[in-house]
């Protein structure tokens, strides 16, 4: 599928982002690196170094900045500007070095991620996020099964042609047994 | 203790790792796995007539199985009730899930970079499988407020045993995307005081930043 590039879509859960982590995910193949400045801002990076293209989510967050594993350059938070390069450090990188950013909300519990997305993401329901299912399915098969598990709301994440990952929320009571109806589901999905 | 070693098995890094944990010394001795495939040779059969790799030889007396060798530094510790707790049946579970990561990671990873014959789509299938099992049980043991394997405050053998396979999965074309929580675990061992690496594991921050 291609994703409307209009649309905000979710792509992790705020509790997915403890300090000093790096998150890996895709959104429609593209593979993107998601971490958490010590500022809080929430940063949707392509997962890759422009340096040497090594992931970025493999590297090391250090305060505002994210430290490639590979040469360790570093990149700001916000701009995904390179701010220092240990080779050369008394020069200032040149400010075309930087990082590929996304737009970026954190909304409902989740952060959203999109191409060009026009205003607000849209959280349907106020609840807790429930624990993501990745099913190997295309989105166009998973959606209409959803409409079978009660008292959720689930958006869908589009992860490649063939895969998606299942975001939902629901009432904090009622996190573990959807989830287990969840898991059924994938299961089902994935046999057909 | 002397520890026949191959640098690249996941097992031998086990046995290394919570060694250096537990602040207790090995001496290393090489076993040319691949290519030499030492380990084959009557010299090391008359050591472990198993043929596998580690072998702790200790007292005079050798362990074949890399489970009893993480049991044994264990009891070696000042610190076995934290390391390998005696009353919690769940850490021979997690040890015996550990094996089962060992079947299916470690052939997809000695058909990736070795060159072993293995039917790969089910290794890859398996360990998905079992990763999957491991995800969701860290997702909510987090909601619990813990942040290992076992119950409780402190890590164990469990999680050494788990963590070896584990992080050396893309080695075998097994990718972590899906699994949020297990990357945040892994995270957390490479953070435990003591952590050594191995090739194609990276050090926690604070062994990199100067």
């Amino acid at each position: 599928m291609t994703i409307d590039p209009k649309r905000w879509y979710p792509v992790a859960a705020s509790d997915d982002l403890p300090q000093d982590h790096v998150y890996q995910t895709r959104l429609d193949g593209r593979p993107v690196a998601i971490w958490r400045a010590a500022s809080g801002d929430v940063n949707v990076w392509d997962d890759r170094c422009p340096h040497r293209g090594v992931r970025f989510s493999v590297g090391y967050v250090i305060g505002d900045e994210l430290r490639c594993q590979y040469h360790a350059w570093r990149f700001a938070s916000g701009s995904g500007s390179c701010t220092h390069i240990p080779a050369q450090p008394d020069a200032k990188p040149a400010a075309a070095i930087r990082a590929q950013t996304w737009p970026v909300r954190e909304r409902g519990g989740l952060v959203w991620t999109g191409i060009t997305p026009e205003g607000e993401p849209a959280v349907p329901i106020d609840g807790a996020v429930l624990r993501a299912i990745p099913v190997n399915r295309a989105i166009e098969d998973v959606e209409p099964a959803l409409k079978a598990i009660p008292d959720a709301a689930f958006i869908l994440q589009p992860v490649d042609t063939e895969r998606c990952v299942i975001r939902g929320l629901a009432a904090p009571e009622r996190t573990y047994a959807i989830d287990a109806m969840l898991e059924r589901l994938r299961l089902t999905l994935e046999t057909v | 203790m002397i520890l026949h070693n191959f640098e690249l098995s996941a097992e031998c890094y086990a046995v290394r790792l919570l060694a250096a944990m537990l602040d207790i010394t090995l001496e290393l001795r090489r076993i040319d796995v691949f290519p030499g495939r030492e380990h084959e040779e009557p010299v090391f059969l008359a050591l472990n007539p198993l043929g596998t790799v580690p072998v702790l030889e200790t007292d005079g007396a050798s362990l074949y199985e890399w489970q009893a060798m993480l049991a044994l530094l264990a009891a070696r510790s000042a610190h076995q009730d934290l390391w390998w707790p005696t009353d919690e049946p769940r850490l021979i579970e997690w040890l015996g899930f550990a094996h089962r990561l060992a079947a299916s990671i470690g052939p997809a990873r000695a058909h990736d970079g070795m060159g072993m014959e293995a039917d790969i789509d089910s290794c890859r299938r398996d360990a998905h499988r079992l990763l999957r099992v491991l995800e969701r049980h860290l997702w909510f043991a987090e909601c619990d407020g813990n942040h290992w394997l076992l119950a409780g405050a402190h890590p164990t053998a469990a999680d050494i045993a788990v963590f070896v396979h584990v992080i050396l999965s893309e080695e075998g074309g097994i990718e972590r995307m899906d699994y949020p929580a297990i990357r945040r675990w892994t995270d957390r061992v490479r953070e435990i005081d003591g952590f050594i690496p191995m090739s194609g594991v990276f050090s926690p921050l604070k062994a990199v930043e100067m």
